[in-house]
């Protein structure tokens, strides 16, 4: 018997360390969320859009606290481009009282369920590179998007390989997802409206990797044009298997294609001539963006397709908790209100009715020598 | 090109994809013959395979000419493998051999999850890029292209079924296995060492997964940590297509679906293709429980 009595003792003792351990004296945090692919085959944008917060987040704690007495935290989650990890971070955003704002998803297939978890918690989401039209127009208030989107992208694609390129027969290619599907959508519409022949319009599985026999499918066609609504991955292939099957004719593809790990997948001879756009001009072409560059690649070395988009959702969601001055969701959100002529990355920042960006510039690059190269930008 | 031209080079495409399968459902096969365990950690040794012959690949290529490093790569794959493998039923499946069926399905389970997460920690989470040092020959036969990298999977894959078609039919080890298959009870009763023959199992179906996961990497340029669990799945249906427990069976399943998934993407649509190889394959089970060359599972379920 005194032997439990001892053990009782312990217990009691933990327990009193575990409430000690608990008040200690720890400095209260707020918190912005951020969401991406961390791992994955498509961790490489993840982390680029990554270290584009930690960039923003660093400037934002050079500048003073946000929220006077508070200090600032980045809550980084991994979604592996899988919209059922996606709700799960989001679940865990929404449930962790430190958390006012969100910066995420990559994916708009991610993007697309989380929003309205974040919609329901009253909880600010600025969305960096989500590009599918539908996501801001679900009538989210609390929803906002610092890039262009694919109604934009998919008719400037189509304009640029009609007149740039000469391409009149186009093959059409997506990957089954909600950015995908609706990207290649949007070139096809352009692309009939302007006179064009569409040949087909097939769908690819992500995470396959033998697309012979469908480009072996396509050689008697013959098309100018295989543009393909995806992500690297897959596009590195299809790129490599194009040209180990001798298809003839240009290839293009959207922002999911824009990685430098694009080139070195498909090999930098099958890659060279590639077309590809992205939801914005070149990062590079930006005086107002030059500190920001130097900065980054300073410090994580060359600058991704995406990380100025997370730099610039983070640098917004930032000014809107420093707007608000407390630690409060709803008037983070409510702060939003006010957001004005907010000096970015690509010049002044504004949001129309539905919280899209009205910055609305498409830069169209090819892949010259082994690298990415700026060819032109259309505006709307 | 004309329409038997395109046929035939999508006959090509799928062969090689098949050759693949075919490789990787020896490993099923092989296993459940002996042992009636549905070894789901193959797909797994197939991957781990893959990022073998990578290293092995990168540090060979530099100091030797390229057929010595892909020889060399294929080689150490295989031997590493092997030892994996052997390994994977020394520790994990021996244990609990005469626990219910059931466990050692869940111990395969955990044991991909391990493999899958030890290479992504090794690795990292992204794609890598397989050096082919094989030149890119292409040869044009009435129309149709065969390359020589096709040609080595064929052949590479070809030289291993007969190799092992050999081994069981005709060496001593092979008799003692189809024995074991047969009744494991009564060969121990015979005083033939079945646990040594079940660890040589998994040791030779584990290094032809690991030349499958080469010859993967080497023909679509990249691979990944989660690769085998797709393949695996495919190369498993290919075992049971052509009759679980029968090797003949498995080189024909998976070099069947191969072509299957092949002419499903070359003349209906790519989106269709898997779905397209799965109805073939449920109205040929349908009419064929057994699969293409099974008989003896009937007696065994």
């Amino acid at each position: 018997m005194p032997r439990k009595k001892i053990s009782d003792c312990h217990r009691l003792f933990f327990l009193l360390l575990l409430l000690v351990g608990g008040c200690g004296p720890s400095e209260p945090v707020v918190k912005i969320g951020f969401v991406a692919p961390l791992t994955g085959d498509q961790a490489p944008q993840g982390e680029d859009m990554l270290h584009g917060a930690q960039l923003a987040m660093e400037h934002a704690q050079a500048e003073g606290a946000a929220v006077p007495g508070y200090r600032l935290e980045l809550l980084a989650l991994d979604d592996q481009r899988n919209p059922t990890q996606a709700v799960a971070a989001a679940k865990r955003l929404v449930a962790d009282r430190d958390v006012v704002a969100v910066v995420g998803h990559l994916n708009s297939s991610c993007t697309m369920p989380a929003s309205a978890i974040y919609h329901e918690a009253g909880l600010l989401h600025v969305n960096p590179v989500s590009s599918n039209p539908q996501l801001s127009r679900q009538g989210f208030k609390n929803f906002f998007r610092a890039c262009a989107t694919d109604d934009l992208q998919g008719p400037a694609a189509a304009v640029f390989a009609q007149q740039a390129l000469r391409a009149q027969r186009v093959f059409l290619l997506d990957d089954m997802t909600t950015y995908g599907r609706g990207l290649a959508d949007e070139f096809e519409k352009k692309w009939r409206a302007l006179g064009g022949d569409v040949l087909g319009h097939e769908g690819v599985t992500q995470g396959d990797k033998d697309f012979a026999p469908l480009l072996t499918k396509l050689k008697p066609l013959s098309p100018d044009l295989i543009f393909f609504a995806g992500m690297f991955p897959e596009g590195a292939l299809l790129i490599k298997q194009k040209a180990e099957v001798g298809l003839p004719g240009f290839f293009m593809g959207g922002d999911g294609l824009f990685d430098p790990a694009l080139i070195n997948l498909a090999t930098p001879q099958a890659a060279e001539r590639v077309y590809v756009t992205n939801i914005g001009t070149d990062i590079r072409q930006l005086p107002s963006a030059q500190a920001f560059v130097q900065a980054y690649e300073a410090r994580f070395g060359p600058i991704g397709a995406y990380s100025a988009y997370a730099y610039e959702a983070t640098r917004i969601a930032v000014w809107a908790l420093r707007t608000a001055g407390v630690k409060d969701r709803a008037a983070v959100l409510a702060a939003m209100q006010q957001f004005k002529d907010f000096p970015g990355l690509f010049g002044l920042q504004n949001f129309d009715a539905r919280g899209d960006s009205l910055i609305r510039d498409i830069g169209i690059f090819t892949v010259k020598d082994g690298a990415f190269q700026f060819v032109t930008a259309s505006s709307h | 090109m004309t329409g038997t031209q395109l046929f035939l080079q999508q006959l090509a495409n799928g062969l090689t994809l098949g050759a693949i399968y075919a490789l990787i459902a020896l490993g099923y096969t092989m296993i459940y013959g002996v042992i009636q365990l549905i070894n789901f950690a193959h797909g797994e040794v197939f991957m781990v395979g893959s990022y073998l012959a990578l290293t092995l690949m990168l540090a060979l290529t530099a100091l030797v000419p390229w057929p010595v490093a892909l020889l060399g790569a294929l080689l150490g794959a295989m031997l590493g493998c092997s030892v994996l493998g052997w390994g994977i039923e020394r520790w994990a499946y021996r244990p609990i051999r005469q626990a219910p069926r059931l466990n050692a399905l869940i111990t395969a389970i955990g044991l991909s999850f391990v493999l899958q997460n030890a290479i992504m920690l090794l690795y990292g989470p992204t794609d890598r890029q397989f050096p082919n040092p094989v030149p890119l020959v292409r040869w044009e036969i009435g129309g149709v292209t065969v390359t020589l990298m096709q040609v080595l999977v064929w052949g590479v894959a070809a030289a291993l079924m007969c190799g092992l078609q050999w081994l069981v039919m005709g060496t001593k080890l092979g008799m003692a296995m189809r024995a074991t298959a047969q009744d494991l009870k009564i060969c121990r009763l015979l005083g033939i060492p079945v646990h040594r023959l079940i660890g040589v199992t998994f040791a030779l179906g584990s290094a032809l997964a690991a030349v499958g996961g080469t010859l993967f990497g080497m023909t679509y340029g990249t691979i990944n940590f989660h690769d085998g669990y797709v393949v695996g799945l495919k190369a498993f249906t290919a075992a049971v297509l052509g009759g679980i427990g029968n090797i003949p069976g498995a080189m024909v399943g998976g070099v069947l679906l191969g072509l299957l998934e092949g002419f499903g993407a070359g003349y209906l649509s790519s989106q269709w293709k898997n779905v397209f190889a799965f109805v073939v394959l449920v109205l040929l089970l349908l009419g064929k429980p057994t699969g293409l060359l099974g008989e003896r599972v009937a007696d065994r379920a």
